[in-house]
């Protein structure tokens, strides 16, 4: 689809993007095209649409004026361009309406200018339906016009923060899977991305709907690679899944003394027991991952909300002991919990056999790698900063953050909303510069250390820095 | 034409006794009328000499009837033009034999492929012949000339006109990215009689791709031929017009059709370009429309076939004799569609043929340099484009 691609590249040139791209040669002709330019809202569509005049009367036997259009020819094209134009999602029909027809005369990149017909239409899912999925059916022009192309284009997200267009829509039409990057960005425009192009297929005479959904996966695909990825950045943005593990490690340098966290534990028996906490949770998730993911019914609301508890339950432990030396126990079992979260997000693909064998894999993998991530990070500087007496102080404090924030969470995911479990949600956000600062601290403590018993500290497995 | 005509029979007669003979003698002489007919191809056909007239043309093309488009000839001139190369552009024209590569062909001019658009397509492979010296032309046209026919105006002639074509566009408001710089010439795989590899030509509006394997021409298609100018110009003395035959012969066919073949023939839906253009490869459509050939009288038949023969006869003598009569054997079971002015004159016209293995397409479209409608049109073969690779 080479020809394809390219004048699909050109229709997103012509949508705006121009201006940062290196220069057209200045004799570049193309044929031509439909283009459909979406702005998505919280609860409906808009889509702008700009018709070849030409192919619009020959498709449509409408005849186009030079000028501005007559109230019963604007009608007419409207009253066209709705027959052919259908929104649906899982085969539920949207609201689609199109108005403010108008003559215009316009240039896409290399055309030069043509005379083209523009028009507005809304395009308003049913009540409960997200507007960020569906399938566009679309064939005014190609009905007739079979060689014609019709390239749908995002100019606008309200969900966009602006800062990128790397969410790339995975789109799929006639078959066969487009998608497609698109990073120019002209000043004060939101990125306009290509969405795909409806074509006919050669093979059967038919023009297939163009599936859009604005939500999925980078790389526009699934499969291992692209599941991978999602996985790590299910734990990277995961903030809950985070804070579970870390606040659960957060006492296992330490010894428990009765009711209280005591002295520090030698380095090989804390990297033990880190290991062994890390490895139980990620078994237990994994296997919940698997089941649910295989069909194991997941009640939603239940498993945030238990999620909540286990990190309340990690930050109070983090505080004073509940279960000194069953961590791990605690941690696999938690870990169920979570697993069950993760399979959530497979279930909904749908999908089945090898496929749903290799993302099932390569989500997995995706979450260890990016937990073994987080842990070789933030375990370091803890167990730096344990032997120092300020831990207890950075211990308790963590650890009653957590609690608030895990608070917040339960009483969210039981039906209670409050500003504490919204803070909490964007603590994520955060976590890069809590990471360099514990390094910042450890750092500085590991030199004034040196500074003070120089031999000691290197001997390393003594506690040789106070502790509580 | 009718002087062109006793000369091409001329021509070919010798070829005939040439290869009967089948002695070193034969094969001086050969040489001899290959060597003659391409010093009057690269006069006639250079743009610089008042020597290009159009007879002396006619006698050029006649005369490299002589090359036979037998594997080993084009092999032992792939070899030819290759050595007249440096490394650098040696590096440039051997490319992987590859599908991606087979499938890299434009109707567009390359810098369009290339012009930093996203996604910009994917440019032809192969070395520029902006690269190329005198020699080098020289010997690149020799290796034309042997995998193409050799009456006027189809062949090897008309890639010539293609060339000049493109020069005029240049000249006429098309810029630097047009002209005969801007073709592309590759071998995918190392020429060999043992094994395959593809020969792959392009530029604006023209695409060669002959397949070669185990010696045997395996696949002569896709091969795109588009021009603007349509219009007969004249390009330092020469007449060109590569096309109008190829609109000529499909205004002829479907001009002799009566009412009743019109209307089964004619295509309910409208044609703004042909439907398996570039990077559209195996996707012929399942159901075949139009009227089928067996509903033709045998005057109407010898015109679809002439049709096909300005497509299939654009490559050698030998190997378009073997397809065409492939093509006449399934003549009946091929259909032909129209849309738009069956003249062939004007934007919107458009013509199909479809048979069990010919696929021709051509198309009329808006001018994009000049005004008035230029073609487009494809030959492919259902089962042997780039001689069968698929993948």
């Amino acid at each position: 689809m080479r020809e394809k691609i390219f004048r699909a590249a050109l229709a997103v040139l012509a949508a705006g993007a121009a201006a940062l791209l290196a220069p057209a040669p200045a004799s570049a002709h193309v044929v031509p095209s439909t283009t459909i330019e979406l702005d998505v809202h919280d609860d409906h569509v808009t889509a702008q649409l700009t018709l070849p005049a030409t192919d619009l009367t020959t498709a449509s036997g409408i005849a186009v004026p030079e000028g501005a259009l007559e109230g019963a020819t604007a009608t007419a094209i409207e009253t066209y361009i709705e027959d052919h134009f259908a929104v649906t999602t899982a085969g539920e029909a949207w609201q689609v309406e199109v108005h403010d027809a108008a003559t215009a005369r316009t240039e896409q990149w290399g055309t030069g200018e043509f005379p083209a017909v523009t028009a507005t239409a809304t395009l308003t899912p049913p009540s409960g339906v997200s507007p960020r999925a569906f399938s566009l059916a679309y064939d005014a022009i190609i009905h007739q016009v079979v060689t014609a192309d019709i390239f749908v284009i995002l100019r606008s997200d309200v969900l966009d923060d602006g800062s990128s267009s790397a969410a790339t829509a995975e789109v799929s039409a006639a078959g066969s899977t487009t998608s497609n990057s698109e990073t120019g960005q002209p000043a004060g425009a939101t990125s306009a991305r290509n969405l795909g192009t409806i074509t006919l297929d050669t093979r059967t005479g038919t023009v297939a709907p163009l599936d859009v959904d604005l939500d999925a996966d980078e790389g526009g695909a699934h499969g291992f690679a692209g599941m991978f990825r999602h996985g790590m950045s299910h734990i990277a943005e995961g903030t809950d899944h985070q804070l579970f593990l870390l606040t659960l490690l957060l006492p296992a340098p330490l010894l428990a003394a009765g009711r209280h966290w005591g002295a520090v534990s030698p380095t090989a028996r804390a990297a033990w027991r880190i290991t062994g906490i890390t490895v139980a949770f990620t078994i237990g998730h994994s296997v919940t991952l698997a089941l649910g993911t295989l069909g194991l019914p997941v009640p939603r609301q239940p498993v945030e909300a238990w999620i909540a508890v286990s990190i309340l339950t990690a930050a109070v432990h983090a505080v004073r002991p509940l279960f000194p030396g069953r961590e791990a126990l605690v941690a696999g079992g938690f870990g169920l919990v979570h697993g069950m979260a993760f399979s959530m997000t497979l279930s909904a693909l749908e999908l089945s056999g090898t496929e749903l064998a290799l993302n099932l894999l390569g989500f997995n993998l995706g979450i260890e790698v990016m937990q073994l991530l987080v842990v070789l990070v933030v375990l370091p500087p803890l167990v730096v900063l344990a032997r120092t007496r300020a831990y207890t102080a950075l211990r308790v404090l963590a650890a009653t953050l957590t609690a608030v924030a895990a608070t917040g969470w339960l009483l969210d995911r039981v039906g209670v909303p409050n500003p504490v479990g919204l803070a909490a949600d964007t603590l994520g956000a955060a976590s890069p510069w809590i990471a360099v600062a514990l390094w910042t601290w450890a750092v500085t403590a590991l030199v004034a250390a040196r500074v003070r018993r120089p031999g000691e500290v290197a001997r390393g497995d003594q506690a040789a820095l106070p502790s509580t | 034409m009718s002087r062109f005509t006793e000369l091409s029979c001329m021509f070919s007669h010798m070829k005939k006794h040439i290869e009967v003979d089948g002695d070193g003698r034969s094969a001086m002489l050969r040489a001899l009328a290959c060597t003659a007919g391409f010093a009057m191809v690269l006069t006639g056909c250079s743009g610089t000499g008042d020597a290009g007239s159009s007879e002396t043309d006619t006698g050029s093309s006649a005369a490299s009837t002589t090359s036979s488009g037998d594997s080993s000839d084009v092999v032992a001139l792939a070899e030819a033009f290759a050595a007249t190369l440096d490394d650098d552009q040696i590096a440039e024209l051997n490319q992987d034999y590859t599908f991606e590569n087979a499938a890299a062909w434009s109707n567009f001019p390359q810098a369009l492929l290339t012009g930093g658009g996203p996604g910009g397509g994917t440019a032809r492979v192969g070395l520029a012949t902006s690269t190329l010296s005198d020699e080098q032309w020289t010997a690149l046209e020799e290796l034309l000339a042997g995998v193409t026919g050799a009456e006027e105006n189809e062949g090897f002639d008309e890639i010539m006109q293609h060339l000049e074509a493109d020069d005029y566009l240049a000249d006429n408001g098309g810029g630097d990215d047009y002209g005969r710089g801007n073709f592309y010439i590759a071998f995918l795989g190392e020429p060999t009689d043992d094994g395959t590899w593809e020969l792959q030509f392009g530029g604006h509006h023209l695409a060669l791709a002959n397949t070669y394997t185990d010696g045997e021409l395996a696949g002569a298609t896709p091969s795109f031929r588009g021009i603007e100018p349509m219009d007969e110009v004249e390009v330092g003395g020469d007449t060109v017009m590569p096309e109008q035959q190829e609109r000529t012969a499909f205004a002829e066919l479907l001009g002799s059709f009566d009412d009743n073949q019109l209307a089964a023939a004619e295509l309910p839906e409208s044609y703004g370009d042909i439907l398996l253009g570039p990077g559209t490869d195996w996707a012929f459509p399942q159901e075949q429309e139009g009227i089928a050939a067996s509903e033709l009288s045998d005057d109407q038949k010898d015109l679809l076939i002439a049709a096909i023969d300005r497509y299939v006869g654009d490559i050698d003598a030998d190997n378009a004799e073997r397809i065409l009569a492939q093509y006449e054997d399934e003549l009946d079971d091929t259909h032909i569609a129209y849309a738009g002015d069956a003249t062939m004159e004007s934007t919107g016209a458009y013509v199909r043929i479809d048979g069990p293995s010919v696929w021709i397409e051509f198309s009329m479209q808006g001018g994009i340099v000049l005004d008035g409608a230029h073609p487009h049109a494809v030959w492919r073969d259902k089962n042997n484009d780039y001689g069968g690779l698929s993948s």
